[in-house]
């Protein structure tokens, strides 16, 4: 026996080793669904052990960078504080006239009824990896199931979408981004409501696929989630258009769209605890559709502790097909 | 065994550190180290089947850490590991030039497979072909990082092994001693 190990267990560890991997390979499914299962315990370990060492690894870098910009890089501060000073004006004054128009119209007790409802729980997060593998995008976070945190949460910044969580650990979450080839997203122009899907290219842009040839899209329309599929709510920031190719004789246009999301700096992140409902119940009535994004509505106000009440995004009406939340 | 232990650990160390510098340093610029880890188990592990078991488990690790399909790593750091050890017997892959050269070349199939993997199960091969452009830098940056974690797996594969020997001709001292 220990004469046949010697000579054929080489070729049968490496036998059954390929075929292992093969069948994991083919059998796993990336689809995100709802209910998708957390990760098995040998692979959350592998996250939990992560998060701490990747913590301390990147600890004296944070703090340089802190440094720099807190007590250094300060040059554009001034400007940017009298930027920020003149945009809060600009919104306290849209916040002005939304409340005016909500009580003119009746709405505002049916709205602070409902408000449980408009608001979506956010747990910020920090981003403290990301992916080992140059050919795929994603990222580690610091928050897991122990935080609430399920697989098919999405995960948002200020500035938009940045994609969904695919894995979680008690501690730890793993968030493909939008810009990964196996994401795929039911996004609507902003502007005209023209649809169609948003994919990953494995670069820093995004692909939109209409679905429609002549739809209205130009350079610089906003894209928005369209909240079908059931992950992502309506009305959450994902690009804006950079160029339309020419359709040619081809049956869908496609566009090469900026994501709104900064991923090149990404550091904090929002992991949205459920999904929330779309903000058309909200201004359902306004009839806004193709009017320009600004102003948007009034942020809501944050809740002590760590989790994070704001609202979803701006206004919308014209209810838009299908979506699709990652292949 | 306690040497498997080390090495794996010492892989999951690589890939963790890997995933960390890879926020600060652009993607294609960071060295795969989690590969290169694998490649110079393949130079200086000699059983082959624990050798086979570590590139394995090594390459389920990245994928727990990437969003790749379960399996994609493991069975191209399986691939991977064989390469080095049928290249490290019919060149001389110790030498830091054969072995910068060797793991360039492996760096750019390691990507093409992969993204080809990807590929049949997205159905997006004008975008596989597209992304594999970015390939070259990647393997530059593979073939400098690659003596050096060479260096650091064969420092440790010796300590390592020293320390059992060591163990062992304790073991037999006292033995004798009795």
């Amino acid at each position: 026996m220990p004469d046949f190990w010697r000579r054929l267990g080489a070729p049968i560890a490496f036998g059954v080793l390929a075929l292992l991997t093969t069948i994991t390979m083919v059998s796993d499914r990336r689809a995100i669904r709802e209910d998708a299962a957390d990760l098995p315990w040998w692979q959350g370990v592998v996250l939990e052990i992560a998060i701490p060492v990747q913590k301390v690894l990147l600890a004296p870098v944070d703090a340089v960078r802190g440094a720099w910009s807190r007590y250094v890089d300060l040059v554009s501060v001034g400007e940017h504080n009298d930027a920020l000073e003149r945009r809060i004006a600009e919104l306290e004054e849209a916040n002005l006239q939304y409340r005016e128009a909500l009580v003119a119209s009746g709405n505002l007790q049916r709205i602070a009824a409902m408000r449980d409802d408009f608001e979506v729980a956010m747990l910020p997060s920090e981003v403290v990896g990301l992916d080992v593998s140059p050919w795929f995008r994603s990222v580690l976070v610091d928050r897991g199931r122990d935080h609430g945190v399920r697989s098919g949460s999405p995960v948002i910044t200020d500035q938009g979408v940045v994609g969904l969580v695919t894995a979680t650990s008690q501690h730890a979450a793993r968030t493909m981004l939008l810009l990964d080839r196996q994401s795929a997203i039911d996004g609507i122009v902003q502007r005209s409501r023209a649809r169609g899907i948003v994919r990953g290219r494995g670069t820093g842009e995004l692909e939109f696929e209409f679905v429609v040839r002549g739809s209205d899209v130009r350079q610089g329309d906003i894209v928005i989630t369209s909240g079908m599929g059931g992950v992502y709510p309506k009305g959450l920031r994902i690009g804006v258009v950079r160029s339309i190719s020419d359709p040619g004789g081809m049956l869908l246009q496609t566009a090469v769209l900026a994501s709104a999301v900064d991923f090149g700096r990404l550091e904090q992140v929002f992991v949205m605890l459920h999904r929330g409902p779309t903000m058309e119940l909200l201004y359902g009535s306004a009839g806004d559709a193709g009017r320009d994004p600004e102003p948007e509505p009034p942020a809501g106000e944050p809740q002590p502790g760590s989790q994070r009440e704001i609202p979803t995004g701006p206004t919308e009406t014209a209810s838009a097909p299908t979506e699709s939340p990652a292949s | 065994m306690k040497q498997a232990v080390i090495l794996f650990a010492a892989g999951l160390v690589a890939l963790i550190a890997q995933s960390a510098l890879a926020v600060l340093v652009p993607h294609p610029f960071c060295p795969d180290l989690g590969l290169l880890v694998v490649v110079a188990i393949g130079l200086f592990w000699e059983p082959l089947p624990s050798g086979f078991a570590l590139a394995a488990g090594l390459g389920y690790a990245t994928d727990v850490l990437s969003g790749s399909l379960l399996g994609q790593h493991g069975l191209l750091r399986l691939l991977s590991f064989a390469a080095a050890r049928l290249g490290g017997r019919q060149l001389n892959l110790r030498g830091p030039l054969p072995l910068a050269v060797f793991a360039a070349g492996l760096s750019v199939i390691y990507a093409v497979a992969l993204q080809g993997g990807l590929g049949s199960f997205t159905g997006s091969a004008s975008e596989v072909a597209a992304s594999i452009g970015r390939v070259g830098g990647h393997a530059l940056v593979n073939a400098i990082a690659a003596p050096f974690v060479a260096l650091g797996v064969e420092r440790l594969c010796s300590w390592s092994s020293d320390d059992d020997a060591a163990r062992r001709a304790l073991r037999l001292d006292a033995r004798s001693a009795r």
